[in-house]
Formats: structure tokens, sequence, C-alpha cells
């Protein structure tokens, strides 16, 4: 820690040099920008207007004079802050230089925030990250600057100087520090430079990863010195690849240049290529050596070979997490279409009805129960396949059991409930879209270097697929009732006769494919809209799963959405995502005549009837 | 019933047109339609009780498209058996043939002045018409086209799927994914059919203004034609001997392919004569409404199409009829009577008329409950059903 | 025959509601029509403005009304039915005989009933942004054209506080706004030095669901190692899968900006934004921006609807505006004809509640404000950049050569919406 910060005022010293040698330099720039930007205003207003040239004349006239006042302003703060840049800050220091970071140009900002991370006082690093995460205000009171912690409408005030809290308040009375993409970026990198010499491991891995995409060579020299005091073996080879990204065109002999391919050679990422192309494009204006550039594009090319087989996978991947969207969608037409033919087009909106419940399990725990998101939808599971599933027997006994052998007419009065579920939501909760907050546990990816990126919640839609299908499975396997529903599919007369109670069964059945048309919603709610309108995005697709894996059979239904995700995957980078639906939509029309009753038909005479 | 039709099978055309009472009534509304309301809008004054304001007219005219778009699924869902979920994208193949001619009559009328391209190539940056656009500035191609394009899909497409045997609802969920194929490609800009917005800005038809209330009243009139002669036609159709084949199909499929009849003919031809009547009811549609756009190709609408079959009355042709304009006006009415709750309105009326009238609106008239739309397999099949929910 | 009494009642059943319409319009009221779908796809977006028309008559009766009468507002339902938007326009002028209608979403709801409001010479105030290239005497278009969103936008991107973008993605539904919107940012990107390759466009169909793969291009486009912005016209409902994917696959906004013109307050209620802070919007209005008619507008606006955490967005105030200018007129015409509130239509000048003025161009698009926010984590917008007074709307694009020279003037000598030179 005390080398790290003796290490950071060494650096800070020769900082300083260069803030000096470049400070007339970004003064001009600084003077220019506006202008310039102005400049292009200007230029657009007088293709559209020359009426409002003459208002425009005065306000940049006041323009130039805040831009003059605001370039003092800027000028004092380097003169009362530059001459002990080598040192750490003293408190009172820390405070002005600190109140820079609310100038109100990103320019400005953006020099404290290079000043403030060349000094390396240790107390930095916390108001530049407070900054990057939009948690630094300025007090109202006594313009003090402070990190604040917002716990209801309540923020609790932190002074950047003591690192203690100092009272609290609403939001009148602060004023948040505004960051832009700009800022966010100069703040990272300068949090990376502040982290590089972090003692903890992990933030000096980010910090490395952070300078390797910025590829600025100005940090070369900082992350030589970090190499030779690293001593992590994993983090070393990173730092090595991050300098070898630089030494490429920065180096100095063929050599270095030799060595630098060498290493990135053997990366797999797609910044490794970015690099690898644009010195080999660069090659003939900057007069490289022949065997250098010779070496790059036989290292471009093996990259790009290993990259093409991580997108392979990566297309597999997007494939099965489509896929098993669409069977989670599917799975319940396969039983009230598939077990039972009754066509129901208010399937779609069963899936809305668990997405709403979903909204609605929220809801009323996050009144008590503010952290409980993670909770809410495992309770939200069960609550869907309730709700969804109570509707599903409703719809059954009231209407559906009447038209049982007639499955067209189903399809009708389905059609009927369908817009009458929809426009009930629509009057209940309004026609906009509800919000469904993700569980800590799904949000975020584990994120290859290869550039595959498998994100938590598909990866966990997935497994709730495959063990939705596990349970369906189970229950037609196992228990009395799946038994009972075989028997009643296959020979409604002959299981009443045996003393099963069909219209039971019936509508059990029913609400069994309604409750787990129910519990996709859940899953769905995490990925698409809650509107009154879901159900109609998923139905479609939803019967073309079934009938391609064949109506009845529940293997079937698995394989097709599966399959039918995958090929429209593979389609879509090189036809785009219009075109692949359509391929797929084609090539669904010309299976079926090749196997009139989908992927697994039901032989036998019964198929007949 | 059986004697019924035999007893008319050999008699002439107008001895079986006689004795279709509901076709009867429905020609006589329709040429009385079409002579009474162009007279009355054109010639009667505004403040006239028998008046019919224009926008009537031309929603009238709108509804008969629907009417002839029903009359055209109840030939091949209520003689033949196949339930298809897809005719609106025969219906709206029609309407875009028609859409290019009268785009092509535009001319330089258009916003960016172009004497050939439509206005959405021009923005587009198209350089010259595309081939398949060629010939629409003919009014005869253009009508040809609208009744080929449709009649060439659905035979190439009945010639596949019939072949294969692909039937009940394999044969419905296909349909469906070509009329979502459709839809699909028609909203993509690169395929030159002006994407989303369709094709709009008509000016004129054969050289009359589409605005004015002469062409209005004479497109009705041509609706009311068309709907009247589609009817006869299909009417014809199920009176002759093939329709007693077609409707053995819709009953036994099997039984009739073992008597050694080539099933698949029969359906691939009434399959495409229907498609060929929906083109036509798109052709007349376009005109009238003003805008063809893929929305028309939604599956949506091709599942509204069948439920205005059956809440007129399934295998009568002038019970879908009914039900298009039963089920439309319904939909005018409330969208502007409750906007915000008619869809309750109208999902009722779809889950009443299954529950309630099983045979449509028309089964609830006595006169025509018993007509020639039941045969004994699936009488016996109801029966059957009925008595399992029950058990 | 009971066929026939069945068409006898339904053809009674029109007649009659065609009379008491009819009587009805004899009374003493003015009449608002307003024609937002409430059912289907466009009912998410178009309800709430349906609700804000009903606001503002229910103000401007309560302040008396206008002209000495009260405000009726006739609402019916087009259902995302393109077709039947003609219809119901048609439903609306002839049968209702309203004397303006508030209405339309989409390009092609509004392509569908603009030969309506021509044939019969109505009046439609259109309050969403949309791609320009129509100017037509009976439509006044109070949303963003082009060059009062896309380009500032783009200009923002490729400036220094924006991030100075060299590498452009445009992705987009595949439909006419984006399709046109894109060829004029093209157009403009390349007079700016960004050539094609450094260009990426990609087209989706509505409603996309899947952004897996989309997403993973943008990310491998971005690292060949020039800065990378997207340009989003990505339609309604698309857009909330799009932005749960964008964050799941850890997309910052420092890395890859994106800057989207059809997501506003009532898009983002959908998502959780925390994931999603520092990625922009460019619009004519925030809910943040901070003006006393904004606050008193979304107390309005809380108080009618009765919950407090409905937003307020861009569509909404180009509602506000279009309507106050059409009571202004009228108060100013002395009578609600269309062709004497058209005449007082130009230069009418409202306030808007970004804190300026709104004026009406002879060309029947607004001057207005136009600004950039950054998304912020409570679903709010943070304003970062706007212009300095107001842009007026262009009808035709200066950017594509074949609409560059039109002209939209409504006014003396021009009185055309797509002229090369005047008509008189």
């Amino acid at each position: 820690m005390y080398a790290t910060v003796l290490f950071t005022l060494g650096f800070g010293a020769s900082a300083l040099w260069r803030c000096l040698s470049v400070r007339l330099g970004l003064t001009i720039l600084y003077f220019i920008f506006p202008f310039a930007f102005k400049g292009l205003v200007i230029m657009r207003n007088d293709m559209f207007s020359m009426l409002r040239r003459s208002p425009f004349c005065i306000q940049q006239a006041r323009k130039a004079v805040l831009g003059f006042g605001m370039l003092f302003a800027c000028l004092l703060i380097f003169a009362t802050a530059l001459p002990k840049g080598a040192m750490a800050y003293s408190d009172e220091e820390l405070r002005i230089v600190a109140e820079g970071l609310n100038a109100k140009s990103a320019t400005t900002k953006i020099k404290v925030i290079e000043e403030m991370a060349a000094d390396g006082d240790p107390r930095v690093a916390p108001i530049l990250r407070a900054m990057l995460e939009g948690d630094l205000y300025v007090r109202e009171s006594d313009e003090h600057i402070v990190i604040t912690r917002k716990q209801g409408k309540v923020y609790t005030h932190i002074d950047i100087v003591s690192g203690e809290e100092v009272g609290e308040s609403g939001s009148g009375e602060i004023s948040k520090i505004k960051v832009n993409n700009r800022l966010r970026g100069v703040l990272r990198d300068a949090l990376a430079t502040l982290n590089l010499f972090s003692p903890d491991l992990t933030t000096r891995t980010n910090a490395v990863e952070q300078i390797m995409d910025a590829r600025d060579p100005a940090m070369l020299p900082l992350l030589l010195r970090a190499i030779d005091r690293e001593e992590n073996e994993t983090l070393l080879a990173r730092m090595e690849l991050a300098r070898a990204t630089m030494a490429l065109a920065a180096g100095e002999t063929t050599e270095e240049r030799l060595a630098a391919i060498e290493v990135l050679s053997s990366e797999t990422t797609p910044q490794i290529r970015a690099v690898l192309s644009q010195f080999v494009a660069s090659a003939e204006a900057e007069g490289y050596e022949p065997e250098v550039v010779a070496a790059a594009e036989d290292a471009l090319e093996s990259v790009e070979g290993r990259l093409s087989t991580w997108q392979t996978v990566g297309d597999v991947y997007r494939g099965i997490s489509l896929g098993s969207v669409l069977l989670l969608a599917a799975v319940g037409l396969a039983i009230t279409f598939g077990v039972m033919g009754v066509i129901n087009m208010a399937h779609g909106e069963m899936i809305m009805i668990g997405a709403y419940t979903t909204f609605m399990v929220q809801q009323a725990l996050g009144s008590f129960l503010p952290s409980g998101s993670a909770w809410s939808l495992v309770i939200s599971v069960p609550a869907a396949f309730l709700v969804a599933g109570a509707v599903g027997v409703v719809i059954e006994r009231c209407v559906i059991r009447f038209l049982y052998g007639r499955p067209l007419e189903t399809l009708l009065a389905t059609w009927g409930v369908s817009l009458v579920l929809q426009q009930a939501i629509r009057t209940i909760f309004g026609a906009t879209n509800q919000q469904v907050t993700a569980p800590d546990f799904m949000s975020g990816a584990i994120e290859f270097s290869t550039g595959l990126v498998l994100t938590y919640n598909r990866l966990w839609i997935i497994l709730f697929s495959i063990i939705v299908v596990a349970g369906i499975a189970a229950v037609l396997r196992y228990t009395a009732f799946g038994l009972q529903m075989r028997a009643v599919t296959q020979n409604r007369r002959m299981a009443g006769s045996v003393g099963i109670r069909t219209g039971y069964v019936d509508a059990l059945t029913f609400g069994l494919g309604s409750g787990i048309a129910g519990i996709a919603g859940v899953a769905l709610s995490q990925i698409s809209n809650v509107s009154p309108n879901l159900g109609q995005t998923y139905i479609i697709d939803s019967f073309m799963v079934v009938v391609f894996g064949g109506v009845g059979n529940l293997w079937g239904t698995v394989l097709g959405a599966f399959s039918l995700g995958i090929v429209n995957k593979f389609l879509e980078p090189m036809a785009g995502a219009v075109l692949a639906k359509i391929f797929v939509l084609i090539a669904l029309i010309l299976f079926i005549q090749k196997r009139p009753k989908g992927l697994f038909a039901l032989k036998g005479r019964a198929v007949e009837a | 019933m059986t004697d019924y039709r035999q007893k008319y099978q050999m008699t002439p055309v107008i001895g079986w047109l006689l004795k279709d009472r509901g076709g009867m009534i429905l020609l006589g509304i329709l040429i009385a339609a079409a002579i009474l309301v162009p007279l009355s809008n054109l010639l009667l004054p505004e403040s006239s009780a028998f008046h019919v304001p224009t926008w009537m007219v031309s929603l009238l005219g709108k509804y008969l498209c629907y009417a002839l778009l029903a009359l055209s699924v109840d030939l091949i869902w209520g003689f033949c058996g196949i339930l298809s979920l897809g005719h609106g994208a025969f219906f709206a193949l029609g309407g875009y043939a028609m859409g290019m001619y009268l785009m092509r009559q535009i001319g330089d009328r258009g916003v960016y002045g172009d004497p050939i391209l439509p206005d959405f190539m021009v923005f587009l940056n198209w350089q010259e018409l595309p081939w398949y656009w060629y010939g629409f500035d003919m009014f005869w191609f253009a009508i040809v086209m609208a009744m080929f394009v449709p009649g060439l899909l659905a035979f190439v497409f009945g010639f596949l799927a019939f072949r294969s045997r692909v039937t009940g609802v394999y044969l419905s969920i296909i349909t469906q994914a070509m009329t979502y194929a459709l839809l699909l490609a028609f909203f993509r800009n690169d395929m030159g059919f002006g994407g989303n917005n369709g094709l709009t800005d008509f000016k004129d038809l054969l050289g009359y203004s589409l605005q004015s209330d002469g062409t209005r009243a004479g497109l009705f009139v041509a609706s009311c034609v068309f709907l009247g002669v589609c009817y006869v036609l299909a009417r014809g159709i199920t009176q002759s001997r093939l329709g007693k084949v077609l409707i053995a199909i819709r009953d036994a499929e099997s039984r009739v392919r073992f008597t050694g009849y080539r099933v698949e003919y029969y359906k691939l031809f009434v399959f495409t004569v229907s498609a060929v009547m929906a083109g036509i009811a798109g052709a007349l549609y376009v005109p009238q409404v003003g805008i063809i756009n893929p929305g028309e190709f939604a599956p949506a609408l091709s599942i509204e199409i069948v439920i205005w079959v059956a809440v007129g009355g399934r295998g009568t042709l002038y019970g879908a009829v009914l039900g298009a304009f039963i089920v439309n006006y319904a939909k005018t009415f409330f969208t502007g009577a409750m906007p915000d709750f008619w869809l309750f309105f109208l999902g009722g009326l779809f889950i009443a008329v299954t529950l309630f009238l099983p045979k449509g609106v028309i089964g609830a008239v006595p006169a025509f409950g018993s007509a020639d739309r039941q045969s004994i397999i699936t009488a016996w099949r109801k029966r059957r059903a009925n008595e399992g929910g029950k058990a | 025959m009971n066929k026939k009494l069945q068409a006898l009642i339904g053809a009674g059943a029109m007649a009659v509601s065609a009379m008491a319409m009819s009587a009805a319009q004899a009374a003493e009221t003015i009449k608002v029509g307003v024609l937002h779908s409430l059912s289907g796809t466009m009912a998410i977006s178009e309800t709430t403005l349906k609700d804000t028309v009903l606001m503002l008559v229910d103000d401007l009766n309560k302040n008396g009304g206008l002209l000495g009468k009260q405000v009726e507002a006739v609402v019916v339902d087009p259902a995302s039915d393109w077709p039947l938007f003609a219809e119901k326009a048609r439903e609306l002028i002839e049968q209702e005989q309203v004397d303006v209608v508030f209405g339309c979403w989409t390009s092609v709801s509004r392509k569908s009933v603009l030969l309506v409001f021509e044939e019969l010479n109505s009046m439609l105030f259109y309050p969403v942004q949309y791609e320009g290239e129509e100017s037509s005497r009976n439509v006044f278009y109070t949303g963003a054209a082009p060059n009062q969103q896309a380009i500032p936008a783009v200009d923002y991107l490729m400036s220094e506080d924006g991030g100075s973008a060299e590498r452009i993605v445009l992705l987009g539904t595949d439909y006419v706004y984006p399709r046109t919107t894109n060829k004029i940012l093209r157009s403009y990107l390349n007079g700016k030095g960004i050539s094609d390759e450094d260009i990426m466009e990609n087209y989706t169909p509505f409603g996309h669901s899947d952004w897996q793969s989309i997403v993973a291009d943008v990310k491998a486009f971005a690292s060949a190692g020039k800065k990378t912005a997207v340009v989003s016209t990505i339609n309604g409902d698309a857009n909330v899968p799009f932005y749960k994917e964008l964050a799941n696959q850890g997309i910052k906004a420092e890395d890859i900006p994106v800057v989207a013109f059809s997501v506003g307050e009532e898009e983002l209620a959908g998502i959780d934004t925390a994931p999603l802070v520092g990625h922009l919007a460019a619009w004519n209005y925030f809910q943040s921006v901070e003006s006393d008619a904004n606050s008193a507008f979304i107390e309005k606006w809380h108080a009618f609807i009765g919950d407090e955490s409905r937003v307020t967005n861009d569509p909404m105030e180009a509602t506000y505006i279009g309507f106050n200018m059409w009571k202004q007129a009228v108060e100013q015409a002395g009578t609600t004809d269309v062709d004497a509130v058209r005449q007082a239509m130009y230069g009418q000048e409202v306030a808007n509640l970004t804190g300026g003025t709104a004026v009406m161009n002879t060309n029947h698009h607004l001057s207005k404000p136009v600004l950039i926010g950054e998304v912020q984590d409570d679903g709010q917008f943070d304003i970062v950049w706007e212009t300095e007074g107001t842009v007026v709307g262009d009808a035709w694009s200066d950017f594509l050569p074949e609409s560059a020279k039109l002209t939209a003037d409504w006014t003396y000598p021009w009185v055309c919406g797509n002229c090369e030179k005047p008509m008189y």
C-alpha cells in the first residue's frame, strides 16, 4: 500500500511535466472546441432558417463571454492545484480541486479528472468512482461536493475529504454532478490507471482489461512498470498481451514487433483481430518490414479461424436459447392442443396471464420486501401456475367442454376468449408495458474473451425449460392423473366406463396446459414486454412448433422447438432476421409435405378418426 | 336430404338455382342493392330520407368484398373440409395486383413527379422498375394477375399439400405459415412492394377519379355483380357431381380414396377456384379502401374470415355472406360506439355463436337450419362427441 | 326469409344510428375526433395520447369551452388496422361531423387516412416524430421531422461530448420511418467523412423479440478499434427485449452508446434502466425538463389519470402543442371552419412545455428545440445537450437529392406541399 502511494507520487511528478507541456495545447483546443461545435449548429440552422441568425449571434456572444469565464476558472484551478500536483492533496486542496468536477463544460471536468487521477491521492478513487456511478452531488447549503448513498428517498452524504457521513437530505437539497458518456470513458480510464496498482487482484485484472480495450500508447510506460511489479502469473500474461497490443504499432525494432505478433497470435479475441487487421491494413502506409507483415497476416488468419469456430459455438448457443423460449411457449399447447385436440387460440393469453401474475407478485412483495425480487420470481412460478391454471379450468368448464369432438369450433370460441382476455387485461392494467424487474441471479452474463457471451437470464431459461418438460413428462408417466389423462385421450368412452370421471380429467388437463403456459409467462416476462399483446407474439410460433414436432408427442415438441431455434439462428447471420424467419417457415411447409404428421407421427388407426 | 339432392342433380342450372331459397334471396338483395344504392346515392338530394351517403356506399362495398372472401372460404371449408387459415394471403395478393395497377396510374402525379417509379421507390433509391412491375400499367393485365397469382400460389401449394395428404390441423397450420411468411416478406422494403406502408395515394381507376361518387357507386355495383356471379358459380360447383365428391371428401376422405377417386385433384381444383375468388375480392377491395399493405396478410385476419363463415353458418354459402356482414357491421358499430370495450362484445359474440348456434345464425332459422349441409356421418360424429362429453 | 329480416334489421340499425348521429350534431358543441388505436399492437403507445386529448378537452371545458361552446371529444378505435383507420376517419368526418381530428401514430395509418382528409377537406393533427417527405394541406405535423431529431442526435454522437463516434450502427425496424431516416443519416454521415464501411445497417421485423445475434454482431462491429455508436429506430414493442439483451450482454453506454428516436419515458417504463444509464434518446421534450409549464402539465396529467407513476412523453407534448394551437387558431378565426382555421394556424405561437415557444410554419411543421437525454436509473432522462433556440421542421430533407429540391409552403405564392416553383 505504502509502496503504491510512493510510486504514484513518482508517477505524478512525471505526469505533471506532461500536463504542463500539453496544457497550452489543451487550452487552445478548449478555446476552439465550443466554437467548432457551435459553428456546426449554425451551419445547420442556416440551412433551415435564415430568420434566426440574429438572435443566434447574440447568444453566441454570450457563450463566448461564458467561455472566457470558464477558461479563467479553469486556469484558476490549475494555478491552485498544479504546483503541488506531485503531492497528496491537503484537505482544503482536495475540496477545491474537486469543485472543478462541477464545472459546466465537460472539457474542464476532464482536465480536473485527469489531474486528480495523476495526483495519486488515495481519496481520489472513491470520488471518481462515485462520479462514474452518478452518486456525486453538490450540496446546495454549502456548495460542498459529497458522495451520496441512496436509501429509499433519503440520500446519506459522505464527505469526500474525511470519508465520513456528514448528514442526509432528500433529493431537493442536492444537485447531481452531470456525467456524459465521454466523461464516463475518461473516468474509467482514470480509475484504471489508479487501479493498476491496487492491492486487490480483481481490481487489477479489470484495470488491465480496461487498458487493453483503450489501447492508448500513452499508458505503455505505466503498464511496463506494473509488469515489473506484478506477481500473479495469470495477470502477468494478460499484461504481456496488453503490452503486445501496444508494442505492435509502437514498437521500435523488427524483433519487438515479431515478438508482439508471436504473443498476439496465440490469443483468440475480437480485439486482437482488430489490432492485427489494423496493423496489416496500415502496413503499406507505415512502411513496416515485409517479414513482420507476413507474420501478422499469418497470425490474423489463425485468429480469424479460431474466432469463426467460436462464432459457430455462439450460434448454437443462441439457437438453443431461442429454442428453449419456443419450447416454453409451446409446451402448454402441446398438452391442450396435442393431447386434448383443442385448438386453443387463447394459449398466448395464458402466457400473458402468467407474466402479469409475476408483475403482481413483485408489486405485492415489493411493498414489504424491497430486496425480495429474487424470491418474487420463485414465488411467481407456482402463483402463475395456479392463476393461469384456474383461468384454464374456468374456460374449459364454461366453453370448451361443450365443444369436444369439434376441434375447429374450439378454434373460434377460444379466439373469442383470447379477445376478451386481452381486453380485460387492458382494462385492468392499462395498455402500457408493466415493469418486471430481473433478480440479481438473472442479470449479467458470463463473458468469454473470445466474444461469446452467455447471459444468465438465457441460461436460466434454458435450464427452466428443461425442468418444466421433465416435470410434465413425469406427471404424465408416473402419476395417477397422468394415467387417467392418457386413458381419456385414447378412448374416452372406455375410460368413462371403467370409472374415470372424464369431465374432471378434461378440466384438469386443460388446467395443466394453461398453468404451464402461465409458468412460461414468468420466464418470458424476463426477456419480453409485459403488455396485453404478449400472447399474440408467441401464439403462431407455438403452433408451428407443436405441428412440426407432431401433435400429441411431447418429445416431438422438444425436438421441434430446439431444431427450429437453431436453424433460425444459423440462418440469421447470413440472411438477416426477417429472411431467416421466412426461410424457416418455408422449410416448415416443405417439411410437412414430407412428413404430413410432423416429426413424430402418432401411428395406428386412432389417427384417422 | 339425399333425395333432395338426387332429385335436382340432373336438372339444369335454373332448376337448382330456383330450389336454393337462401341463394335466391341473396341474389335478389344483391340485384336490388346494385340498382337502388347507386341511384339513391347519386340522384336523391342529401336531405332526402332515402339518400344513401357516400361513406355508406364505400362501407357497404367493403363489406361486399369481405362477403366474397367469406364465400370463397366457405366453398372449401364448408364443402370440402379444407380449413384454410391463410386465405387472407390470396385476398392480399389480388389486392396487391390491383394496387400495382393503381400505383402505375398515378404516373407523374406522385410527390416526386417521377413518371414511372412510384414514390416509395424514388425515395428508397430504386433506379428502375423491377421486372415484376412490368405490365401493371395495363388494366386487363392487372385483373388477370389478380386472379392468376393467387390461383397459381394455391395450385402449387395445394398440389404439394394434397399430394402429400396433409390434412386437418396440419393443413390449417401450414396455410397459416404460408400467409405469415408472405406477411414478413411483404414487410421487407427490399421486396419492392412498399414495405409496411404498402401501396397508397391512389388517384384514379381507368381514368375515373377514385374520389368521385360515381366511381364509388360503380365499384359498389361491380362488387355486387362479382359476389352474385361467384355465388352462382360456387353453388354450381357444389350442386354438380363434383360437388358431391367434395362433400364426400369432407365427411370421409379415406373412404372416397378407397372407392377410387383421386381425392387430391378434387381438392386442388376447389382450392384453386376459391383462391381466385379471394383474389377477385382483394382486387375489388383495394380501390374502395384506398390502401393495400402487408397487414392484410396477418394470420389474425385469416382466422377472422373463418369466424365470419362460422357465425353466418358453415356449408351454406349464403350463410358466409351473412356472417361477413354481421361481424363487420358489429365491428364498425362497436369500435365507434364503445371504443374501450368493443373487444368484449366481439369476443363474446364468437363464444356465444359457437356455443349456442353451432350451425351459425342461418342454422337458427328453422327454414334454413335443416338444409343440405349435414351428412349422416357428421351428424353421427357430433352425436358421438356429445355423448362422450357428457360421459 | 329470416335472412331478409336480418338484413333489414342490419340496414335499419345503420340508418337509425346514422340519423341519431345527425340529430346529435345539431346540438351546440364543437366536436373533436380522436383517432388513436385502443386495441391491437399500437394500443400500447396510442392509448396514452387518447387520454391526453381527453384531458385537454376536459381542461378546456372547465375553463369555459371554446367560442362559448362546450367541446366534445368523439373517440373511436381503429384497432391498429390500417384500412380501418380510413373507414373510421370517414366516419368521424362525415357521420360525426367533427371539426378537427387528433390521431394516428404509425406512418401507414397516416397515409391511410390522408386521402380521406384531403377529399373531405378536414384537419388532422399528427403528433408523432416521423420520416418527413410529406406535407399535406389537411395535416399539421406536430412531431419531429428528421432534422429535428436524427441529425442533431448524430451530431452529438460525433461531437467530443458524445464520445466522438467514428463508426455508426443503424438499427431499425423494417418500415418506412427507419428506412428513410437511415437513408438521410447515411448521406449526412458520408458528408461528414464517415465512409460506408464504417456504417452498418440492420433491419428487423416488427415486434422482433430475439436480439441475441444482432447485439453480438454490434459488439463484433465495435471491436474494430474505432469508437462505435448505435442509432436506433427500433419501434415500440421490440425495444424492451432489445434493451434487456443490451443490458445483459454488458454493453455499456460509454463503450457503445445507443441513441434512440422512438424510445421515451413510456417505453422505458417496462425496463429496469439501471444497466442502461448513459444510453441516449433525442426528442423535443423530456419529462425531466424543468419548467413551470411542464410541472403544471405533469401535475394535471397525474390528477387526470389518477396514477402518480404514469410518465409523460414527447408525443404527449406534441398533442398538447397541437391542441392549444388549434384552440388559439379557432379563437382567432372566430369559427371552426377548416379553411379559416388553417389560415389562422400559420405563425401561431404556443408556449411549449420546455419553456420556449413553438411556432407553426407554413410547411405545416413546427419549430421546436431539440434535446438529447441520457437514460437515468429511475427511468427518466437527464438532458445532456440541447439546441440553441428552436429548429424549424423540414418537410423535405436536404440530404436526399430528389427531395432537396422540393418546397412545402401553403401560403401565397407557393400554396403547395411538394413543388419546385410557386404555384402563383
